[in-house]
């Protein structure tokens, strides 16, 4: 019986081979049957044979697992939906069905996806190539797709978010305090336009209707910072704090001002303490080695420089978003003795180096530094060479997580951002087997680091979870 | 309100020294450590000054001990004790900032010298928990003339002569610059019934291999948990570290100052230890001599000028916390990292 061999899975050319496969009954039977669904539904045809129409089923059969592994390996299953067929045709889509449950071994059919009977697309060969997964193995629980435009966003909102969110996918607004505050001030706003609906009560109304569509779209736009985290907590903490009976015009009011004044403590003085601290532990000739760019290492820099103190500064710079670029401009426009280099000139520039000074994302409760990927890379050589890491962090970013690797959890950036346009990898897509991983961050053990300038004092890597729970749990 | 009789309300205030006061003490009393003599000095300022409220006072205290941390050479120590006053003065004083003054300063007195008898029992405790860290057959190295160490070490001979459980045996590392102190402290060993072996600073790698722990006494403990103690710990550290033998530290909890260097040469004082010169020293004066000879009770001459600050003989180094094992105090024995966080719950 000529009948169509199970198609072998990982098939580069399905397509070739379900042709082939698809011709040799046609030939064999003489071509004058309607065979598969190449043909429109077979409604007008006389009717086949038994032996025919088992034919038939087991080429559709055949046709139908293709599609099915075409579907599988594309990775975007599509709901395939039952043609309008007669009775007959009915019957043997069912025995197919059936059919193709015994030999689940080779394909996995969904059970979202219907058996399609003469649906066109099927035979004619998915006309797009199989398409290779090209995300990264290790990191492919990361994966995410991010938002670009506001169209497609929901009604709930806020506009102020809308561009906030814009504004972070593409980096217009990057830095962990830089998002915080922004994400707070766009609250703000929210807050400000919010009115409790009738029957309902601003507390509990507040956060699961109102502000949780905003943090969903935010995500959406870029995965959150661990110190967005930490205040969006804070302030569904102060929002069911307010008292029940308290108008809606003084709690909200109350609510910004409770913002304002978060902002204050939690970032703006934090900022001004920390480099007041770290400015002071900067002596006359040192050279200071700071990587990417953080805004606190900057200010502190910037200080340090304003009291008078006469040193050096080198910006180790890496791709692909090159914000050192913006913070060694910066600092040789104000006068600093600035040297810049990539991270390939790492090694040759830490001999000179005196101190080392590094931003921070997140601080983990294993005392490990979450930041922007390359700054492991920075602390490792500071340490071979006997040079002390300071680093920055208010304690807003502090986290009750723990790191162990820079894997489970990490932000993938779109791998498109590593591509110069008219370089080699422009049509990286094409190539097979090639996959481009952009992380964003990395995680330095805390061996590396010698201090912590926090708003709390200087702390070593040990005392990360203390001040946590002082700082961040102790409402 | 209550009668203050026992307190002398004299107008003294002006004529208060407290370089004198503070350099008398530690002569009066050779157990006294310095952050505790900074204390006492402080309570007897306290007592003598005519401060009416309380910002006068805590004021008056600030300049009063940045005057004394200017005047004393080594000021690493003595700042543990002036800081810890200062924070348990504004600790204290703040349920009853609206209160009588009166009523504070005594307070404070009855806890400042109930502080001090405190310290003073610290010793005991600390000799009490590390000795048994001493086990029978081992041998011990140490250096400086620490008096913690000194009672540790002699708490745990005096076990052998009651029970004959703990014999053990001490290498001590000399000082040349202090060999007076050196010796006094071999010979207190060795009448305690200690086989005590004397070495130069510069057998302390030789040594190593026969030795199970170090312990040494410090004089500030820093808030990452590492050390400022007697100049010559820091490659005992070393050392033992290389080696891969304990090293433990004996201090009390009133010496943690709020200090965080990054290394030697961050300390924030000025050490003289390496000077290049070109032309070849001259001879020490007999003052000088004597002043570099001296004894750890014969701490400060008030009549003699002091030489440069921290010449040789005074200098500290930093232990960093990744060398210490870990440190002995008499709220227990604790890591470097919970040194940190002691701090931080003190200070918070």
């Amino acid at each position: 019986m000529p009948s169509s061999d199970p198609p072998t899975i990982a098939e580069p050319a399905p397509a070739e081979s379900l042709a082939a496969t698809q011709a040799k009954p046609q030939g064999k039977n003489g071509g004058a049957k309607p065979v598969i669904a190449q043909d429109a539904p077979a409604t007008g045809d006389s009717k086949l044979s038994n032996a025919e129409l088992k034919k038939q089923a087991k080429a559709e059969k055949a046709a139908r697992r293709q599609q099915a592994l075409a579907e599988k390996q594309s990775g975007a299953p599509q709901i395939i939906v039952a043609a309008a067929p007669g009775t007959q045709q009915k019957g043997e889509a069912q025995k197919g069905g059936k059919g193709q449950h015994k030999r689940g071994a080779s394909t996995s059919m969904d059970a979202r996806s219907l058996p399609v009977r003469g649906a066109p697309a099927v035979p004619a060969i998915p006309a797009a190539p199989k398409k290779e997964d090209k995300t990264v193995e290790f990191f492919r629980h990361l994966y995410k797709q991010r938002t670009t435009s506001i169209a497609g966003a929901s009604k709930e909102v806020h506009p102020a978010v809308l561009a906030l969110g814009l504004q972070m996918s593409n980096y217009t607004i990057c830095g962990s305090c830089a998002r915080l505050v922004a994400t707070l001030q766009a609250f703000k706003r929210v807050i400000e336009s919010y009115s409790t609906p009738r029957g309902y009560s601003l507390t509990r109304h507040l956060t699961s209707h109102v502000l949780s569509p905003q943090i969903e779209y935010l995500s959406s736009c870029r995965p959150m910072s661990i110190s967005m985290g930490n205040a969006i907590r804070w302030l569904k903490l102060e929002v069911s704090k307010v008292d029940i009976s308290t108008p809606d015009s003084e709690a909200k009011k109350d609510l910004c001002d409770a913002i304002d004044r978060f902002i204050q403590e939690r970032v703006t003085f934090a900022d001004q303490v920390i480099a007041k601290s770290a400015a002071d532990k900067i002596r006359d000739g040192d050279v200071i080695m700071t990587f990417a760019k953080s805004s606190i290492v900057q200010r502190s820099l910037v200080e340090a420089h304003q009291a008078g103190k006469k040193f050096r500064v080198i910006v180790v710079d890496s791709r692909p978003l090159h914000e050192g670029k913006h913070l060694a401009a910066a600092l040789a426009t104000l006068g600093l003795d600035v040297k810049y280099c990539l991270i390939n000139g790492l090694s040759h520039n830490i001999q000179d180096v005196t101190k080392v000074m590094l931003g921070a994302h997140a601080m983990m409760s294993n005392g490990r530094l979450f930041s922007r990927v390359g700054t492991a890379l920075v602390a490792m050589e500071a340490n071979e060479a006997d040079k002390p890491v300071l680093v920055l962090c208010e304690t807003i970013k502090f986290t009750e997580r723990v790191a162990l690797d820079s894997i489970v959890h990490n932000e993938i950036a779109p791998a498109d951002e590593l591509v110069i346009p008219g370089g080699p990898l422009e049509k990286w897509g094409d190539v097979k087997k090639l996959q481009l991983c952009n992380p964003m961050f990395d995680v330095t053990p805390a061996e590396y680091i010698q201090m912590i300038v926090t708003e709390s004092g200087n702390v070593p890597p040990t005392s990360v979870p203390v001040l946590h729970r002082l700082g961040n749990e102790s409402q | 309100m209550a009668s203050l009789g026992n307190i002398p309300q004299n107008e003294k205030s002006k004529s208060f020294d407290i370089v004198e006061t503070y350099n008398r003490l530690l002569h009066e009393d050779p157990e006294i450590t310095m952050p505790v003599a900074a204390i006492e000095a402080l309570i007897e300022l306290l007592v003598q000054s005519s401060a009416d409220t309380v910002y006068e006072f805590l004021d008056l205290v600030k300049t009063q001990s940045d005057y004394l941390k200017s005047r004393i050479p080594n000021s690493i120590s003595l700042s543990a004790g002036t800081d810890l006053f200062q924070r348990y003065m504004i600790s204290s004083m703040k349920p009853t900032s609206t209160g009588d003054f009166e009523t504070v300063r005594q307070h404070l007195l009855s806890n400042g010298r109930l502080f001090v008898s405190r310290a003073k029992a610290a010793r005991e405790r600390i000799a009490a928990y590390g000795r048994h860290f001493v086990r029978d057959g081992s041998v011990v190295l140490t250096h400086g003339g620490s008096r913690v160490v000194g009672t540790l070490l002699g708490k745990a001979a005096e076990a052998s002569k009651t029970g004959g459980n703990v014999r053990f045996k001490v290498i001590y590392v000399m000082n040349e610059a202090r060999s007076a102190e050196s010796k006094a402290v071999v010979s207190l060993l060795r009448a305690k019934g200690v086989p005590v072996a004397t070495i130069s600073e510069g057998a302390v790698g030789y040594a190593m291999g026969k030795v199970n722990l170090v312990i040494v006494g410090a004089e500030g403990v820093v808030e990452n948990g590492g050390i400022i103690s007697r100049l010559g710990t820091y490659q005992i550290a070393l050392l033992a570290k290389a080696a891969g033998k304990p090293f433990y530290v004996a201090a009390e909890s009133h010496k943690f100052v709020r200090l965080y260097p990054l290394g030697q040469y961050d300390l924030g004082i000025d050490q003289q230890v390496i000077e290049f010169e070109t032309e070849d020293k001259k001879e020490l004066t007999d003052d000088e001599r004597k002043f570099a000879d001296r004894t750890p009770t014969e701490e400060y001459f008030g009549s003699v000028d002091l030489p440069k600050p921290n010449a040789a003989v005074d200098a500290v180094d930093f232990t960093p916390p990744a060398l210490v094992s870990a440190l002995i105090t008499e709220t227990g024995v604790l890591t470097p990292s919970a040194v940190s966080e002691e701090l931080i719950s003190m200070w918070y």
